[in-house]
């Protein structure tokens, strides 16, 4: 019995080790830096900077936390990137975690807008600047230096400006919304004001399809389903966008029906070069990464940052899709 | 002699044998963690005058850097009188975020005042402020940054750290108490992450309903209990489906699961709810007895109270015999269903405390609270030595478990270990523990 323990700890210390080792390198030069300091003029190392996700599920968070490291590393910033998965409570710990690291600042993509504020508040109060991409913080009383994210408004009005472009002005169409979040609501705010421009075109439907794409293609049904003579629909997000997809090959209908998506997604945009969806209104997750990085090294350079940055959104066609060499190794 | 021996060790490491795991581990972080920190507040500010004496000379002009926090605040106050004593002449203060501080320094330079050392407290030691300063102000280029040196602490160790794993898992903790009750008669109960979201949703909104920002003690205090309870009650609800309709646990807490978070965002319509008066955080953030978290506090009181109740009460003995030989115990006597009933009623309102604890932490409720706790609750308790089949089970060998995730979580997360990888430690951590107490079964029969 004694043996099995023994063999049950030392497994688990093996595992622990195995994980240290790239941990290891971190510290490593972090101590080096740090055994400098008898008046060092320029560290190399200058610190951490902790960031949590919405969740590394999504590729847009991931392709964020891959830019945030690229550029960090040039100005000597190491970064460690974890995901609250949803999980209001799991990203404070994590928050917590980073507190009791000292780490230098603290990105956050927060799982709830409201719930984050006392992670934050605490983050305020051991001096850590804490920066949010993407998901704005809604807490007023928890101080956040700097949000960037990608500006929906604009994004939408974009996407309006593709549908009458591809329904030359005429025709009616539905909208696949997503009310639950403000990223949504502003991407229907700009499509409409820019659809309300031309008068022959006519908004039919307007439903909510969870921004995912098991629900996005039942309601697309439905909607197909009412409207016979409908031309085109907008749905505010990739996942949506290829549900509506998915209904309107079953339907039998997608060359009557004009899709415009939203945010750029590799699966999209091969569905943009396969003629599937008419155009995407694309984000930058990479740009939004850098600039958030960008802000960090300026603020603890000892200037002054914007308080938000929106990164603009541009349409993407079949035309950039043909010319898109990400999507030609998937093809050949 | 011999087999007495080795009877004695085998019962020592079935009921301590975790204990040593999780000795074992702090000990393996405590190390891992151990890197050059210096002192901060009143004695890292001693430190840096005394090292400022005996470099440049009693006559350099002293500018010094800090944030705004109550350690950095001491850190000021102190170097300051420590560089009066010694001679120095009065030094500067540029206190805040990197901004202000370039502010001051900027303003210094424009204004004449001599300036040779910038003495910084050891947060703002790495700020590329004081380059950008050197490089763009003439003025400035020569002056020397300097901060407290020296001193060597584990992160993992420190009391902010320990405090912080035991506030991180007082809710797993606290649900897995009544996990733990369920899975010794043998049972399950799925549904206790749904209802941590459901209490927290429905106390935040009754607080808001009474008072909102202005909710008084009493109404807050009735608002939780109102969550607590309604988590009781769906506890109920399953009971009554397993006892009466002989529904497997399984399904029927997986049915609940279902029920209760669709309520939970039926309350909330999908969005938190906030209006919560901050007096609301005292559970989940204030500190009681000994500098401990209260939530951790009521942890304790409740793992005391739960070991109580399975060591030395009637219904205890009964939830044992039931999870042992249901068949028997009835023979023998025992009505099987009424501790049946008890032990889903417990888990439901300790998942309903969960909630107000996770509610209280966040200032908000959410109806994403709680997603996926149950697996963590179970492995709490399997990882503490109690057995899926029923019948075993150690209160405080719970607690352990739970301590075990928590500080393999924190660890990993301070040694910089990326999710993935936790993920799949975690899961081997559960997997080991398991294939012990199977290991273990099989030897004694």
């Amino acid at each position: 019995m004694k043996k099995l323990w023994m063999i049950a700890c030392a497994g688990l210390m093996a595992t622990l080790a195995g994980c240290n080792q790239q941990a290891g390198d971190n510290s490593a030069s972090a101590g080096g830096a740090a055994s400098n300091t008898t008046a060092a003029s320029a560290p190399t190392q200058k610190g951490a900077i902790g960031v949590s996700l919405l969740t590394m599920e999504n590729p847009f968070f991931k392709d964020i936390g891959n830019a945030m490291q690229d550029e960090a590393a040039k100005s000597g910033y190491s970064v460690i990137v974890t995901a609250g998965e949803k999980d209001p409570a799991r990203q404070r710990d994590q928050v917590n975690d980073f507190i009791v690291k000292k780490v230098s600042a603290i990105v956050l993509s927060p799982c709830d807008s409201k719930a984050i504020g006392t992670a934050i508040q605490a983050a305020n109060k051991a001096g850590i600047p804490v920066f949010t991409a993407d998901i704005a913080s809604m807490d007023k009383t928890a101080k956040v230096v700097a949000h960037v994210a990608t500006d929906n408004y604009e994004g939408g009005k974009l996407a309006g400006k593709a549908m009458i472009e591809a329904l030359g002005g005429k025709g009616k169409i539905a909208i696949i919304d997503h009310p639950e979040v403000e990223s949504g609501i502003m991407r229907t705010k700009g499509f409409k004001e820019t659809i309300a421009g031309a008068k022959g075109i006519q908004v039919v439907a307007q439903l909510p399809g969870g921004g995912a794409r098991d629900l996005s293609f039942k309601v697309a049904q439905d909607i197909l389903e009412k409207n016979p003579d409908l031309n085109g629909i907008f749905a505010i997000n990739d996942p949506s966008a290829l549900g509506t997809v998915a209904a309107l090959e079953k339907a039998g209908r997608l060359s009557k029906v004009k899709v415009i998506g939203f945010d750029g997604q590799l699966e999209a945009k091969q569905a943009i070069k396969e003629g599937k969806i008419f155009a995407d209104s694309i984000q930058f997750p990479d740009k939004i990464g850098r600039t958030v990085v960008q802000s960090i090294v300026k603020y603890m350079g000892g200037e002054k940052v914007p308080s938000q940055v929106l990164i603009p959104t541009s349409l993407y066609h079949k035309a950039d899709a043909e010319k898109d060499p990400a999507l030609k190794s998937k093809t050949s | 002699m011999r087999p007495a021996i080795s009877r004695f060790s085998a019962q020592f490491f079935s009921a301590y044998g975790m204990l040593g795991v999780l000795l074992l581990l702090c000990v393996y972080f405590t190390f891992a963690t151990y890197r050059d920190e210096p002192a901060t507040g009143a004695a890292g500010a001693s430190a840096l005058a005394a090292s400022l004496e005996r470099a440049p000379g009693t006559t350099a002009h002293v500018v010094i850097v800090s944030q705004n926090d109550d350690e950095e605040n001491e850190f000021v106050t102190a170097l300051q009188q420590e560089l009066q004593t010694r001679g120095f002449p009065p030094p500067e203060v540029a206190q805040g975020d990197p901004p202000t501080v370039r502010e001051k320094l900027e303003s210094l330079a424009r204004a004449g005042t001599p300036v040779d050392v910038v003495a910084t407290s050891p947060a703002c030691r790495t700020w590329p402020l004081f380059d950008a300063v050197k490089s763009t102000i003439p003025a400035l280029a020569h002056i020397e940054v300097r901060a407290p040196e020296g001193g060597r602490r584990s992160a993992f160790l420190s009391r902010s750290n320990l405090n912080n794993i035991a506030d991180q898992i007082a809710v797993i903790a606290v649900m897995a108490i009544g996990m733990t009750l369920v899975m010794v008669t043998g049972g399950i109960d799925l549904s206790v992450g749904s209802l941590v979201a459901l209490s927290a949703v429905v106390t935040a909104w009754l607080i808001g309903a009474w008072g909102g920002m202005n909710a008084s003690p009493g109404a807050m205090l009735l608002a939780s209990l109102a969550g607590i309870l309604l988590a009781g009650a769906v506890g109920g609800f399953s009971a009554l489906m397993i006892t009466v309709f002989r529904i497997p646990p399984f399904i029927a807490t997986l049915a609940m699961m279902q029920v209760g978070s669709g309520l939970a965002f039926i309350v909330t319509k999908g969005e938190s709810l906030y209006d919560i008066p901050v007096s609301f955080t005292w559970l989940g953030r204030g500190t009681g007895l000994g500098a401990l978290p209260n939530s951790v506090l009521l942890m304790i009181v409740l793992y005391v109270l739960a070991h109580l109740l399975m060591t030395r009460t009637v219904t205890g003995r009964y939830i044992y015999a039931v999870g042992g030989n249901a068949q028997a115990a009835r023979f023998g006597g025992v009505n099987v269903n009424y501790p049946l009933a008890f032990v889903y009623v417990v888990s439901g309102l300790m998942a309903g405390l969960g909630g107000v604890i996770t509610a209280s932490q966040l200032k908000a409720g959410a109806p994403t609270y709680g997603l996926g706790y149950e697996l963590y609750v179970i492995a709490a308790a399997v990882v503490g030595g109690t057995s899926l089949s029923g019948g075993e089970g150690r209160i405080f060998g719970t607690l352990i478990g739970a301590f075990i995730i928590a500080v393999i979580r924190n660890g990993m997360n301070l040694m910089n270990v990326e999710s993935y990888t936790q993920k799949v430690v975690l899961g081997l951590v559960i997997l080991g523990a398991v294939l012990l107490d199977m290991l273990r079964r099989r030897r004694r029969t």
